[in-house]
C-alpha cells in the first residue's frame, strides 16, 4: 500500500514534458501511404452508383477500397454479448448518415488521397431523414432502419429494455403527490485532441502490424479480424498510448478499413481523420429523452418511479442497447425505490451511431435523478440533504435489477457534502450510517424489501 | 531555406507553402508538435519561432526561412528536464499528453517576456490551448510553478 495517499511520479511524465511520448501519428515506417475517406454527404439515401474506376487511375493512388473488399462486411461490435450486427464496416446500398464512410483511398500523400476521395463517382438517392427520437413512432415517421425504428432484439425479441419491481399500481395509490419531469441531456462529441488515426503495416511473413489509437485493444483486435475473416494470430496491436479518448475510442474507427487498404496497396497505410470528421462524422455521447414520474409521500419517501427513456442510437446499434441495459440498472441512482415501472428504448435516427462517453448510459440518468430529486424536495418543502439521506442506498437494498448492494456509498457522500459546505443536518440525518435499515428509519414500505434479501 | 531547429541548422528544398508542422513532423522527424486541428485553433502545434509562441500548422516554411524554431525537445532532456518542463512533471499537468508539448512552449515564452506573471497574464498565454483531460487546473498549477521556480 505504498501507492495510496501517495503523489508518485507519473510512468510516463518525463516522456510526456519532452515531447519523447510516441501516439500513432508520431510512428514511422518507410514506404507509408496516407488515407482519405469519400463519405456521405447526405443524411439518408440509396446508393445508385459507385464507380471507383476514375479515382483508382489516378497518379500515386495505390488502392481504393469499398464495401466489395471486405470479406464481412456487417459485423456487430456487441455480437459475443448477443447484439446482432446492422453496420456493413463501407456503406453498400444506402447510406444512413451524413459522414457515414463509402468507400478510402490510399495514395502517396494526404492532398492526392482527397483529390481521388472526390473524384469517386456516386449517385444517391435521397430519402427523408429522422431526427427527433420523439417522432420515430409516429404512423408518417420515416423507416430508417432495416429492423425498424428502435431495436428489437433485446432478450425474447423483445423491442424494449424493461424492469418490473414490487408494486408500481400500490405504490402510486398511496402517493401523497407525483413529482413529474422531462429530462433532455443533448449529445456531447469527445473530442479528443489526438483525433482517430491508425497505421497499418502488412509484413512479410503475411501478418499485419497495426499502430491503434483505441480504447480497447483486444475488443477492436476482434474486430478487425471478424471483418477479415483473420485468425486472430495474423495480426499484431500497438497501442495503449491515446491522445484522450474519453469514450469515442472504444469503437473500432479506422483500423479495418486501413488495414483494407494496406493489405490492396502492399503497403503501410496510414489514415488520420481531420478536426471537422472527428467533430461530424465520429461517434458521439447520445443525446437521451428521460421521463420520470415519482409517487412520494409528504414525509419524503419516495415509494415508486415509472420511467421512460428513448435512447439516440444514431443509425446503427454499435453498444446503444448496452448502454440502455445499464442505464436501466442506474436509473434509480443513489438511491433506493421499491416500485418500478422502467421502459427503455434504443431508438434509431439519421445521425452519427452514438457510443460510449464516460459513464456510459449512466450520467444520463443521474442528471436526471439528481435534478429530479431536488425538485421533489422543493415540491414537498423538504431540504435536499435530508431527503436523499432518507432514500439514500443502504447496505442489504437492491438495485433496480435486484442486486443487493454490499457498499453503497451515498450516506457518506452526502454527509461529507453537507459537511464541506456547512449544511447544518438535524441529529438523526447526522447519526445515520449506510448499515442495513432498521429501527425509525425504516418505513413499511421497505420492510417487505428488507426481509426479503438474504445476507 | 533554412531553419534552425533546437540549435541545429538545416537546409531545406520542401514547397515554400508546406506548413511548417509538416515540415517538421515528416520532413525532420520531430513529432512533439502535433496535429491536433490544423485550423489553428488548439495550440497542439505550437513552436517558438525566434521565441514567439506560433501555431506551426498555419506557417509556410516561405515565412519562417532562416528562423530559429524551439520545439519542446529543446527545452531539455530526461536527463536533465527544464524548469518548465520540471514543473510540468512535479504538479501533474498532463494527462494524456497530447496537448502537452504546446503548453509548456507556451509556458515557456510567457517566462521569458514575464518572469513574474501573474494569474491573469497566465491565462491569457494559455488561451487558444486546447486540454481535453485536466480540466486546466493542474495546468494552472504547474505554470504558476514554473514562474515561481523562475522568479
Amino acid at each position: 500500500m505504498k501507492a495510496v495517499g501517495a503523489r508518485l511520479p507519473r510512468y510516463d511524465g518525463v516522456a510526456h514534458v519532452t515531447g519523447r511520448t510516441e501516439f500513432v501519428d508520431d510512428v514511422r515506417v518507410p514506404n507509408m501511404l496516407w488515407a482519405k475517406a469519400l463519405r456521405s454527404p447526405v443524411h439518408h439515401a440509396g446508393i445508385t452508383k459507385l464507380d471507383t474506376k476514375k479515382a483508382a487511375a489516378m497518379k500515386g493512388v495505390h488502392a481504393v477500397v469499398t464495401w466489395e473488399d471486405v470479406p464481412r462486411l456487417v459485423y456487430g461490435h456487441l455480437e459475443a454479448l448477443g447484439i446482432p450486427g446492422d453496420e456493413p464496416l463501407l456503406a453498400k446500398d444506402e447510406v444512413r448518415y451524413k459522414g457515414q464512410p463509402i468507400a478510402l483511398v490510399a495514395a502517396e500523400d494526404e492532398e492526392t488521397a482527397q483529390l481521388a476521395a472526390e473524384a469517386i463517382e456516386i449517385d444517391f438517392d435521397e430519402r427523408p431523414a429522422l431526427f427527433d427520437i420523439r417522432k420515430a413512432a409516429d404512423p408518417d415517421a420515416p423507416q430508417i432502419h432495416h429492423w425498424g425504428n428502435w431495436y428489437p432484439h433485446f432478450e425474447a425479441e423483445m423491442d424494449v429494455r424493461q424492469i418490473r419491481k414490487g408494486d408500481i399500481e400500490r405504490a402510486f395509490d398511496q402517493a401523497d403527490t407525483i413529482v413529474s419531469g422531462v429530462y433532455r441531456p443533448a449529445a456531447i462529441e469527445q473530442a479528443p485532441l489526438e483525433t482517430q488515426i491508425s497505421l497499418v503495416v502488412p509484413e512479410p511473413n503475411g501478418r499485419l502490424t497495426i499502430y491503434s489509437c483505441t480504447q480497447a485493444l483486444y475488443f477492436s483486435m476482434g474486430v478487425v479480424a471478424a471483418h477479415l475473416e483473420w485468425p486472430l494470430n495474423r495480426l499484431k496491436f500497438v497501442g495503449g498510448t491515446v491522445g484522450g479518448g474519453f469514450g469515442g475510442k472504444v469503437d473500432t474507427a479506422a483500423e479495418t478499413v486501413s488495414a483494407l487498404a494496406a493489405l490492396k496497396a502492399g503497403r503501410p497505410v496510414k489514415w488520420r481523420w481531420t478536426r471537422e470528421e472527428e467533430f461530424l462524422c465520429s461517434s458521439t455521447r447520445a443525446p437521451w429523452h428521460m421521463e420520470i414520474a415519482d409517487a412520494v409521500t409528504k414525509d419524503g419517501w419516495i415509494l415508486g418511479r415509472k420511467m421512460l427513456t428513448l435512447h439516440d442510437s444514431g443509425a446503427y446499434a454499435r453498444f446503444s442497447p448496452y448502454g440502455v441495459t445499464k442505464h436501466s440498472f442506474h436509473h434509480t441512482g443513489a438511491y433506493t425505490i421499491p416500485n418500478l415501472h422502467f421502459d427503455g428504448y434504443v431508438v434509431f435516427t439519421n445521425r452519427v451511431p452514438t457510443t460510449a462517453m464516460r459513464g456510459f448510459g449512466v450520467t444520463s440518468v443521474s442528471f436526471a435523478t439528481e435534478t429530479h430529486v431536488s425538485r421533489t424536495a422543493e415540491v414537498l418543502g423538504m431540504d435536499p440533504f435530508e431527503l436523499r439521506l432518507k432514500n439514500a442506498n443502504r447496505i442489504g437494498d437492491t438495485s433496480p435489477n435486484g442486486i443487493a448492494y454490499t457498499d453503497p456509498s451515498t450516506v457518506p457522500t452526502i454527509h461529507s457534502i453537507a459537511e464541506a459546505i456547512g449544511h447544518e443536518l438535524p441529529g438523526d440525518y447526522r447519526a445515520m450510517t449506510r448499515d442495513a435499515r432498521g429501527g425509525d428509519l425504516l418505513p413499511e414500505h421497505l420492510v417487505a424489501q428488507v426481509g426479503e434479501v438474504d445476507h | 531555406m533554412n531553419l534552425t531547429v533546437n540549435g541545429v541548422e538545416h537546409e531545406l528544398e520542401s514547397h515554400a507553402l508546406r506548413p511548417l508542422l509538416h515540415v517538421l513532423r515528416e520532413e525532420l522527424g520531430i513529432t512533439s508538435p502535433k496535429a491536433g486541428c490544423q485550423q489553428g485553433g488548439c495550440g497542439t502545434c505550437t513552436v517558438l519561432v525566434d521565441g514567439e509562441p506560433r501555431r506551426s500548422c498555419l506557417l509556410p516554411l516561405a515565412a519562417v526561412d532562416g528562423a530559429a524554431i524551439t520545439t519542446v525537445e529543446g527545452l531539455g532532456t530526461p536527463e536533465q528536464l527544464g524548469p518548465v518542463q520540471a514543473a510540468f512533471h512535479d504538479k501533474y499537468g498532463s494527462q494524456c499528453g497530447f496537448c502537452t508539448p504546446g503548453m509548456l512552449l507556451a509556458t515557456h515564452a510567457l517566462i521569458e517576456r514575464s518572469p513574474k506573471a501573474g494569474r491573469d497574464e497566465i491565462e491569457e498565454a494559455l488561451a487558444g490551448h486546447v486540454c481535453r483531460c485536466t480540466g486546466y487546473v493542474k495546468i494552472l498549477e504547474a505554470v504558476e510553478a514554473a514562474v515561481g521556480s523562475a522568479s
